[in-house]
């Protein structure tokens, strides 16, 4: 019975299944398909449970293994294609989340999991249903997998449909999702990990920060007093609201069971509720809270929407003060500016008072980060969140020459980000280039001389250029505005507003089409990255001066080919 | 603005990037894949794993013919590049591409021959008989000058040795998205590569490496090569165009024998006979056939028409792929 361990997990289900077969016939059977047809225990699970279903003829004993082997297969790829008491559904779908649980089912603890999957997972319109595991696939039911589900039944309770996961149905992973959710048990994650995850985790963690703060409800009953603040291990550091009393000390080790992570915007956050259990952990080699703050700063590449408490080091490219009335009539100023890192480029805004000089570096702790205009921007709030450096953490970058290099894939899966250089081919020339007419009220562009907000306008005219760049397996709109448009045509707006009234505006395009379709641009500006691609708005834009001569010779050394 | 109409677009989806391929690699592919919703995308799956929905290519033009049917107008031509033939077309629902594709037709109809890029969406056609066929139809295109088009040549060259390089990484792994990309496969190429590896049998890849090396030494200078014709070892079996064209174009086949000792259509017949593996044998194929039998060019042209519309021995089952009419 030396294998029984290897297999119990099985074996229970099997039995489950099948009270009359014996535990070494399936454990041989186990064996036999791994050794013999090399096929894991878990992949096998269902075709050993039906052998053995048919072999005792029970097929009609039980409710679940009557339904299961009575009713034919069903294929289906849309969930719209199912009736809501399908059996032994064959289906492929995206797993989009994966939140495992502990419920009692007939007096015993066990883990299910709950979440939320997609219908034709390769392309075309998804549609999304919630799923229940009841068969413990949390190895194959990854946040981000794409699956074929076979053996599974439709739920309808409620007037909604959903999917159950049953023990014996089989899981096949199409295409790798991300690393497995955690099988909840006393183990905690770490905070890298707790990161990608969605649901319940368990962490230790150093307390870094917090703070108290309130939340107006949205309803206008009130405030809600909760506490915020940031914890740290060794692989990382993650924000967390609490929204109870929070009474651990900053630096304090601390051991988080059942919190939940919870993403806002792009950032996930741990989120401790009256359910979550934290208590004091000891553990001399766990990092100190000094060494865990030097881990924490960030780099103006990793600025995400949403993040809080940013740790961070920037020079200071210009700055700039403004006054206005905001919708309360109070008078307000803003502060802000252009900085950088070695990483790349992003603004600063304060909203309190601080000047610095150009070319200063800045310290800033408990930053926050703010989308405008795409890009994620650092918020401070308080002065006492900056500190001037005297001394230069890194020669001092000239901010004409600074672009951070980044190839058109990376900029393209990652954030948005200002300051970068990248490169592609043009393999679009799109027919709105050229001269528009814009609102004056909100600069959007005129369709047929009105705007979609503000009607019947005389537009002010404006120059500009959108390509598609491309480098082969990623690719991304290219906006060129008026200034970065006439420095790479070289053609001011009167001369092409010239050759437009002369060729008219296909035949502008389509000579832009012969000048530059299939070059390799090289492009300096900033990036817009959302759920539909991504858009560079160019500051300037040169064609790639490498002749084909050199660019043969840099194949030739890539990848050692002997001509 | 100009009077562009506004298209909405129902759904953005994010768009797919222009895979840079050589003509061998795209002829050879019989692998569709076809999306399953209305607006997905569909794919030709490539021996070397490429997923090409949407690829950049180019070559000199080698032929482009305008179709007049019920539906309007159309065109279809065929680029030549160092590894043989990509076939294109302009549908009647581009009237927006139509007035340069005349500029170029009327170009190429008056001998101008000129190098092109194109930018494609991928099309195939299937036989009855499985046979599948691939060609573009062109998003964007322009002529481009000898610089422009040596740049696109090293750029597919790099591109299909990425691909060579991940297909014998994965001749060392399982075919699991896993495994293919610890062993080094780039992650936009491990579907395709499934996907190749389970449905194409065993190849040599050398053939593909021939494109590459030629791409390549064309960069470094030896540019004649170019706007000749490709060498012959290099496009195997399919002699090319550009040297009949270059031929005929001298006023005929000096060095041929002047009295042609078979008759023309019986050299089409047989060229077919002996050349058709299922596919058909190409137009380009059928012609030198012929000039190298020693019958002009033009004689050659007006018989493979003539036998196809008249005789009716041989059908066009795919636009410049010929066969015997079956019996």
């Amino acid at each position: 019975m030396s294998d029984d361990g290897r297999y119990a997990a099985q074996i229970a289900v099997v039995k489950q299944e099948c009270e009359s077969a014996e535990d070494e016939e399936i454990i041989k059977e186990f064996r036999r398909y791994e050794e013999e047809f090399l096929i894991p225990p878990e992949d096998a699970l269902r075709s050993v449970v039906r052998k053995f279903q048919m072999a005792s003829g029970q097929q009609v004993s039980t409710i679940t293994s009557s339904s299961r082997t009575s009713f034919p297969e069903k294929k289906a790829t849309k969930f719209s294609e199912l009736d809501k008491d399908d059996k032994n559904v064959t289906i492929e779908v995206a797993v989009l989340s994966y939140i495992p649980k502990i419920q009692t089912v007939r007096g015993e603890e066990r883990q299910i999991a709950y979440g939320r999957i997609e219908d034709s997972p390769w392309e075309g319109e998804r549609e999304r249903w919630d799923f229940t595991d009841w068969g413990d696939h949390a190895q194959n039911l990854t946040p981000g997998a794409v699956v074929r589900l076979e053996g599974v039944s439709v739920n309808f309770w409620n007037d909604r449909r959903s999917i159950n996961i049953n023990r014996p149905s089989r899981v096949t992973v199409l295409k790798e999702g991300g690393p497995a959710v955690t099988q909840l048990s006393d183990e905690p994650v770490s905070i890298e990990v707790a990161g990608k995850q969605e649901g319940i985790v368990n962490i230790v963690a150093r307390v870094l920060s917090k703070k108290d703060d309130s939340i107006v409800k949205r309803d206008g009953t009130g405030t809600l007093e909760v506490v915020r603040g940031r914890l740290a291990d060794s692989s990382g550091t993650i924000g967390f609201i609490s929204w109870r009393a929070f009474d651990n000390e900053v630096g304090s080790l601390i051991k988080i069971d059942r919190a939940s992570i919870r993403r806002y915007r792009d950032t996930p956050e741990i989120n401790i509720s009256d359910s979550t259990k934290i208590e004091p952990y000891i553990d001399k080699s766990f990092a100190s809270v000094e060494e865990l703050n030097t881990s924490t700063r960030s780099k103006i590449a990793d600025l995400r929407d949403g993040m809080r408490d940013v740790e961070i080091t920037v020079q200071v490219e210009n700055w700039q003060a403004r006054t206005f009335t905001n919708a309360d009539g109070e008078e307000r100023t803003v502060r802000s500016g252009d900085v950088m890192d070695p990483s790349g480029r992003c603004r600063l805004t304060a909203w309190c008072d601080i000047s610095p000089e150009a070319g200063s570096f800045l310290h800033l702790n408990g930053a926050r980060i703010q989308f405008w205009q795409g890009s994620p921007d650092l918020v401070v709030d308080d002065p006492n969140q900056v500190i001037d450096l005297s001394d230069p953490p890194w020669d001092a970058i000239d901010p004409e020459t600074h672009w951070v290099d980044v190839d058109l894939t990376t900029l393209v899966n990652g954030g948005s980000r200002r300051g970068i250089r990248t490169a592609g081919r043009v393999v679009a020339v799109r027919p709105d280039s050229g001269i528009v007419e814009r609102c004056p009220e909100c600069r959007r562009v005129l369709r047929d001389s009105a705007c979609v907000d503000h009607g019947a306008q005389r537009g002010n005219e404006d120059l500009r250029v959108r390509f598609v760049i491309d480098d082969g397996v990623s690719n991304a709109s290219l906006l060129l505005n008026k200034e970065a448009t006439e420095a790479f045509i070289g053609m001011d707006q009167e001369t092409v507003k010239a050759e437009v009234t002369k060729e008219g505006q296909a035949g502008f395009v389509a000579a832009l089409r012969d000048r530059y379709l299939a070059h390799n641009l090289i492009v300096n500006g900033r990036a817009l990255i959302d759920d539909q691609g991504a858009m560079i708005m160019a500051d300037s834009t040169t064609i790639d001066p490498r002749t084909p001569e050199d660019a043969a010779n840099e194949v030739i050394a890539k990848w050692g080919v002997i001509l | 603005m100009g009077g562009d109409s506004v298209i909405q677009q129902p759904i953005r989806r994010s768009r797919q990037s222009a895979i840079r391929l050589f003509a061998q690699e795209y002829a050879d592919a019989d692998l569709p894949e076809e999306g399953s919703g209305e607006y997905d995308p569909s794919f030709v799956i490539t021996k070397l794993g490429a997923k090409v929905n949407r690829a950049l290519v180019g070559g000199v033009i080698d032929r482009l013919e305008r179709r007049e049917h019920e539906s309007g107008l159309s065109f279809t031509g065929h680029i030549r590049d160092p590894t043989g033939v990509h076939l294109f077309n302009v549908a009647s629902f581009q009237p927006e591409l139509h007035p340069d594709i005349e500029e170029l037709l009327h170009r190429f109809e008056k001998g101008d021959r000129f190098l092109m890029l194109l930018v494609g969406r991928a099309r195939w056609f299937e036989t009855d008989d499985g046979g599948v066929f691939t060609s573009f139809r062109a998003e964007e295109f322009t002529v481009v000058d000898k610089d422009r088009y040596t740049h696109w040549l090293v750029d597919t060259a790099a591109a299909t040795l990425r691909r060579l390089d991940a297909f014998e990484a994965s001749m060392e792994s399982d075919l699991t998205p896993a495994a293919l990309e610890a062993s080094g496969v780039p992650r936009d190429l491990v579907d395709g590569l499934i996907l190749a590896r389970g449905h194409y049998g065993e190849f040599d890849t050398e053939n593909y490496r021939v494109g590459v090396l030629q791409g390549l030494s064309m960069a470094l200078g030896s540019n004649a090569v170019i706007e000749s014709a490709p060498a012959p070892e290099a496009s195997g079996d399919q002699p090319t165009l550009a040297e009949s064209v270059t031929e005929a174009d001298d006023g005929g086949v000096a060095s041929l024998e002047s009295d042609p000792e078979k008759d023309v259509n019986e050299v089409i017949l047989e060229t077919i006979l002996q050349r058709d593996e299922g596919s058909g044998v190409d137009y380009d194929t059928l012609v030198h056939a012929c000039v190298m039998a020693g019958h002009q060019r033009e004689t050659a042209e007006d018989a493979i028409d003539h036998l196809r519309d008249v005789d009716g021995a041989i059908i066009e089952p795919r636009f410049s792929f010929f066969q015997l009419l079956p019996e």
